[in-house]
């Protein structure tokens, strides 16, 4: 069934779009993440516009990581002082990505742009969790990896404020920049930005692992539904029957997911997750050196 | 009763995040130190559960962990202070109920399970709801439920 979507401009099969959905969802359900980076090349191969794809992505891990946050809030695991230094990096990086974004569009270079993003990001997390988790298959357990040196150059940064929750009494200078990154790549992949934000709050800012959980959600539905907002509001590129048509297949498939989830063991579940990652960035490195079938694409003047 | 067995029989204290859960320990301590025997403590972990990366995962684990020893060496302070003897420390990782069941079935030290009601009426709480319910038929050693409310004179007579 052929359905036309308004601001992509293109014909799809809605159940192919449910069944995207409910792939993707099912997939973040398992393994417990966002599923922006599976979302958004799904919907690029699809032929949809990068500036839709994106946007799309970004919605997705909104809806993913909602009802976790609410979650993590009542157990009290948010740091909110921790988590609005970071939304407001977060937002900072997501305006600068907009703005970039909107550049690239104009100079008709985004779906290249983004392509790359994902190619040298995923392709970087990609690997290192194949290799965590083959070292831990390999040893049947896992290290916990020290903390960096208690007190390092971050430390003698201006601006220190207490995070009574986190335990700590640091500058708000690295919790911002670490926002603005996250929110960068999450206005210009679509993506939450999960993978790369816990670990950069562990092992950066020291915040413990407790709270890291709920205060990384909490920055990344603030975050991506700021990339949505704006995505709608100054690229226009938010496709409603697109989303509600992924929303459909998404819920349920994410609950199927997390239901089988419970049941993985932790190493091999990580292991897949290292390699689907993979995946996704090998298409788009194929897709970025394969000789196109339509030598030149018609851009938006 | 024997004193020997009396001495070595065990009351268990299941230690959550709950404010009546201070309850339920005094009781314990009180019943001890007043008849002998021995205070259990058990903490039971949230298993790490899914996280991206490994590493991470195994820092939550060895922070929840280290944290339940920390608090269990708080408790037991506690403990020693009203009884004069150390109490057994006992950290499991897993669903508090299944875990509590388990231990009761596997340890055979276990004598009596100390629990306290909740407080307000939205019942006693779910380790109560469910041991008293379904899954009463579990059960190997018998309960004691200590009422939320109970003042540290009520508690002093009543042990």
């Amino acid at each position: 069934m052929q359905v036309y979507l308004p601001i992509a401009e293109m014909s799809v099969d809605a159940f192919l779009l449910v069944g995207i959905g409910f792939g993707v969802g099912w997939l973040s359900g398992l393994f417990g993440v966002g599923g922006g980076f599976l979302l958004t090349p799904a919907l690029l191969l699809l032929g949809i516009p990068a500036p839709v794809a994106v946007a799309s992505g970004a919605n997705q891990v909104l809806g993913a990581s909602t009802s976790g946050v609410i979650a993590q809030s009542r157990r009290g695991n948010v740091d909110w002082v921790m988590g609005v230094v970071l939304v407001a990096g977060g937002l900072f990086g997501s305006i600068i990505g907009i703005q970039l974004f909107a550049f690239l569009r104009g100079a008709g270079l985004v779906d290249a742009v983004v392509s790359i993003f994902y190619v040298v990001v995923l392709g970087g997390v990609g690997s290192l969790m194949v290799m965590e988790s083959l070292r831990a298959i390999l040893r049947r357990r896992a290290d916990a990896p020290a903390r960096l040196h208690q007190h390092f150059w971050m430390h003698g940064l201006p601006f220190k404020i207490r995070f009574r929750k986190s335990r700590l009494f640091i500058s708000v200078i690295p919790p911002l920049l670490v926002g603005a990154g996250i929110g960068l790549l999450s206005a210009i992949m679509g993506v939450g930005g999960g993978f790369m934000l816990v670990p950069a709050m562990i092992y950066l800012l020291g915040i413990p692992t407790a709270v890291v959980i709920g205060t990384s959600l909490f920055q990344v539905v603030c975050v991506t539904s700021a990339v949505t907002i704006m995505s709608a509001w100054q690229l226009g590129s938010v496709d409603i029957v697109l989303t509600l048509l992924l929303l459909l297949g998404g819920v349920s498939g994410a609950q199927f997911g997390a239901q089988m989830g419970g049941r993985l063991r932790g190493e091999e579940t990580r292991a897949l997750l290292g390699l689907l990652v993979l995946a996704v960035a090998a298409m788009l490195f194929w897709g970025l050196i394969d000789t196109p079938d339509h030598m030149f694409t018609l851009g938006p003047g | 009763m024997p004193e020997e067995s009396r001495r070595n029989r065990v009351f268990l204290v299941v230690v959550d995040d709950s404010a009546e859960r201070a309850v339920a320990l005094t009781y314990a301590c009180l019943r001890v130190k007043k008849s002998g025997g021995r205070v259990a403590l058990l903490r039971v972990l949230e298993p790490a559960g899914q996280t991206e990366w490994a590493g991470v995962g195994a820092l939550l684990a060895q922070e929840r962990r280290s944290e339940a020893e920390q608090l269990l060496g708080g408790l037991a302070a506690q403990v020693r202070e009203i009884t004069g003897g150390m109490p057994i420390l006992l950290i499991r990782e897993g669903d508090p109920r299944e875990e509590l069941l388990k231990l009761m079935a596997e340890d055979p030290r276990i004598s009596i399970l100390v629990l306290a009601a909740a407080p307000g009426n939205s019942g006693p709480g779910p380790l109560i709801a469910a041991l008293t319910g379904r899954h009463a038929n579990r059960m190997r050693v018998p309960m004691t439920i200590v009422p939320a409310g109970l003042s540290a004179e009520e508690l002093e007579r009543v042990t």
